[in-house]
């Protein structure tokens, strides 16, 4: 089969994908779109009436928003740092993953950025920020390595897009709105995949892909040093950068997981996301757990052992006020998916995926942990004051945006899956034939 | 029970007899296997007063490893001139072994013509322990430490003396001595010497930084020597230095201006990839450029 066959034959393969609109799509849509609205609304309650309508106070000035910040913004940093990895060591099996890694990544770090604008009680004066920025604040070096991170996210899935969009382009089968094709064809750039633009495409796919792992590290270790270089209980530790690396990387992980998960489960795909991948993934996480595991216990045997009166007032909030918080994130979320993972009898495609699911919700309890605690066990307690001016609890205004800012993440892979499939042809195209010239050699090499 | 224990008199009365007897005789025994050692010795302190000490041990004899402390052993004081002996008092061992009295600076010992007190530590016989005696024969050694500043110049001058029944000074001769700084912790020697014709004298050093007031507590101290004991004499002085100027951190949130280091590596990271950005669209505008050229060679 030829080049131009083949891509037909992909393109037959994935155009239900991208042209049919399912009813169940569409209720998909709806309540994804409707929970958004809901956040909206709380949004314009929370603009008008001031943070007086959340559980943020005096002392937790930070809520559940910064724990979803960090979460979102986690994955994506794990997202591009293991398409980095594939990419750059070209693995073999990378093609029908890739797509749900760097769609995750590039989404996670427009979600994330959102709920750190919620945190900001004067968004009026947001560009202030911009204007006075103090290059000794870990914030300011925050913003610059996300906003930078942002932008070569997009250039990095752009450019992975590129040969895909040339085969829509150019496909004639293709049913979709004209509109569609010729935003396919602006953003094809006149690829016509000759040799010479393959080789400058995958000369700087591989130069952004080493690019994005360097910028993961360092814009996730800019992020841990927000906390590390503070003063505060629980937050002043030298091992937070790492800590936060391995800790996003597991999430990330998890979250692919996932969504390997659910593509493969609602699109058919089977034949393109094996047992193998779920596998490969699954001793990758259970590397992770094993490493997350690690540095949590260092960091609060650490803590504990130091007997400094703040750190032992700290742990006391914690095994006490958040008994099973702890617990789950720190003992369930490590163990069950080490061993879920550890037995290979054990590693079945849903099970990996239930210790991811185990591991998200237990990093997402870790970071409520690094957060709210530490900021109810201030150095200098206020005296004679309401029980709610001290302790946070999340009111429904939070949990609304909370969701809507998950919802938005699923609303905007979804619409991206529409646009372009999620098993990248081109890709399979060139394993293809990448598999065939080894064939054809290894037969020349025999006669 | 009981009928069996009328039948058995005999029997019964043994068994209890042997018991006792067991008893008494793993005490007597116990007493025999230790070898007694029982030291004194007396120490002259700050304030003048005298600290007389009895260390009261047992040692196993076939363990020397087994050191057993006399708990509770009554130790009399006496100060002995000639046939008299005075009582000076009488302490029991602690946990320790160690028996103390503290003797005030203005008690009036019986002293021979040349100044010497003579005294003893005695324990006395019980059951299972012998008697047990020590003496010491000790000078009332007096030291002084006398502080003066001239240009500036810090010394310190020791004198050591005895007095005679009149009042007279007598300077002490061949005593080794320590001058130490107290710490919070510990002690810290800054000088060793012997006083020769009753003094030394030593330049302060000028580095010590004190107290928040600025005080020292200079301490001097002679120990074990064989005519005085052990004396001990301190005094506080205000020669504290503080040697090094609290600068303050240039490290500070609220400077105007960040370090230029922070500046250098911030540009370097930033135009590192913002170029790599540049170098991509360069790159994306040529493929672009061929393929627009393969789209006009195809029209034509």
């Amino acid at each position: 089969m030829d080049v131009i066959t083949r891509k037909k034959t992909l393109v037959k393969e994935f155009s239900p994908m991208l042209e049919k609109n399912s009813s169940l799509f569409r209720l998909w849509i709806g309540a994804l779109v409707a929970i958004i609205l809901v956040g909206l609304y709380a949004f314009v309650l929370q603009v008008i009436n001031g943070h007086e309508i959340t559980g943020m106070r005096d002392n937790v000035v930070w809520g559940i928003y910064i724990i979803n910040f960090i979460f979102f913004v986690g994955i994506s940093y794990s997202g591009a740092f293991i398409a980095g990895i594939l990419h750059f060591f070209e693995t073999p099996w990378k093609n029908s993953v890739l797509r749900i890694v760097e769609i995750t990544t590039i989404l996670s770090i427009i979600v994330g950025p959102i709920f750190i604008l919620l945190c900001i009680g004067r968004l009026d004066r947001l560009h202030y920020l911009f204007i006075y920025p103090r290059i000794q604040s870990p914030i300011t070096w925050d913003i610059i390595a996300i906003l930078t991170d942002i932008i070569g996210c997009f250039i990095y899935l752009y450019l992975t897009f590129i040969p895909d969009l040339a085969i829509l382009r150019d496909s004639k089968e293709l049913k979709v709105p004209e509109w569609r094709k010729k935003l396919y064809t602006f953003l094809a750039i006149g690829y016509q995949d000759t040799p010479t633009q393959r080789k400058r495409l995958h000369k700087i796919i591989k130069t952004m892909s080493a690019m994005i792992i360097a910028m993961a590290i360092v814009a996730y270790t800019v992020l841990a040093w927000i906390f590390s270089l503070t003063l505060q209980p629980g937050w002043n530790s030298s091992i937070f950068a790492p800590y936060f690396i391995i800790a996003g990387l597991y999430s990330g992980v998890g979250v692919i997981i996932i969504a390997m998960y659910l593509i493969r489960k609602i699109f058919k795909l089977e034949k393109h996301i094996k047992k193998s991948h779920f596998i490969g993934a699954g001793i990758f996480l259970l590397v992770l757990a094993l490493l997350f595991g690690y540095f949590t216990f260092s960091e609060y045997f650490a803590r504990w052992f130091s007997h400094k009166t703040t750190d032992n007032q700290l742990l006391d909030t914690m095994f006490n006020n958040y008994f099973w918080e702890f617990i789950f994130a720190n003992y369930i979320g490590v163990i069950i998916p080490i061993i879920i993972l550890f037995f290979k009898k054990l590693r079945t495609i849903k099970l990996i995926t239930f210790a991811a699911v185990i591991a998200v919700l237990g990093l997402w309890l870790n970071r409520y942990l690094i957060v709210v605690p530490t900021l109810e066990t201030p150095y200098l307690p206020i005296q004679d004051t309401r029980p709610e001016f001290i302790y946070y609890t999340a009111t429904w205004i939070e949990w609304a945006l909370s969701f809507a800012g998950i919802a938005a993440f699923f609303l905007f892979f979804t619409l991206l899956i529409k646009f372009i499939p999620i098993i990248p042809m081109s890709g399979i195209i060139e394993q293809e034939f990448a598999s065939r010239n080894k064939k054809d050699k290894i037969a020349e090499n025999q006669e | 029970m009981e009928r069996y224990l009328k039948k058995y008199t005999l029997i019964t009365s043994f068994i209890a007899a042997i018991l006792f007897c067991n008893h008494a005789v793993a005490q007597e025994n116990e007493a025999d296997n230790y070898k007694m050692a029982f030291s004194f010795r007396t120490e002259k302190n700050n304030d003048n007063a005298r600290v007389l000490e009895a260390n009261f041990i047992g040692r196993n004899k076939n363990d020397k490893k087994d050191i057993l402390p006399i708990f509770g052993a009554e130790i009399k004081f006496f100060n002995i001139l000639n046939d008299d002996e005075v009582l000076l008092g009488t302490s029991k061992t602690t946990n320790k072994g160690i028996a103390q009295l503290i003797i005030p600076e203005n008690h009036n010992y019986l002293i021979d013509p040349e100044g010497n007190i003579n005294l003893i530590a005695r324990f006395e016989a019980t059951e299972y322990i012998e008697e047990e005696s020590e003496e010491i024969i000790v000078k009332n050694l007096h030291l002084e430490l006398i502080f003066t500043e001239v240009d500036s110049v810090k010394t310190v001058l020791i004198k050591a003396f005895t007095l005679d029944s009149l009042g007279i000074e007598t300077p002490a001769e061949e005593v080794d001595f320590i001058v130490f700084i107290k710490t919070m912790l510990s002690k810290m020697p800054i000088i060793e010497g012997t006083i020769e014709n009753g003094e030394f004298e030593f330049e302060f050093p000028a580095d010590f930084p004190g107290d928040k007031n600025g005080d020292l507590t200079v301490s001097a101290q002679v120990e074990d020597h064989d005519e005085y004991a052990s004396v001990t004499q301190e005094k506080t002085v205000n020669w504290g230095v503080f040697s090094k100027e609290i600068k303050k951190g240039k490290n500070t949130l609220w400077s105007a201006v960040a370090p230029i280091w922070m500046y250098t590596v911030l540009t370097i990271m930033l135009v590192g990839v913002w170029a790599n950005y540049l170098y991509t669209i360069v790159h994306l505008f040529k493929i672009k450029k061929e393929g627009d050229q393969l789209k006009q060679t195809d029209e034509s």
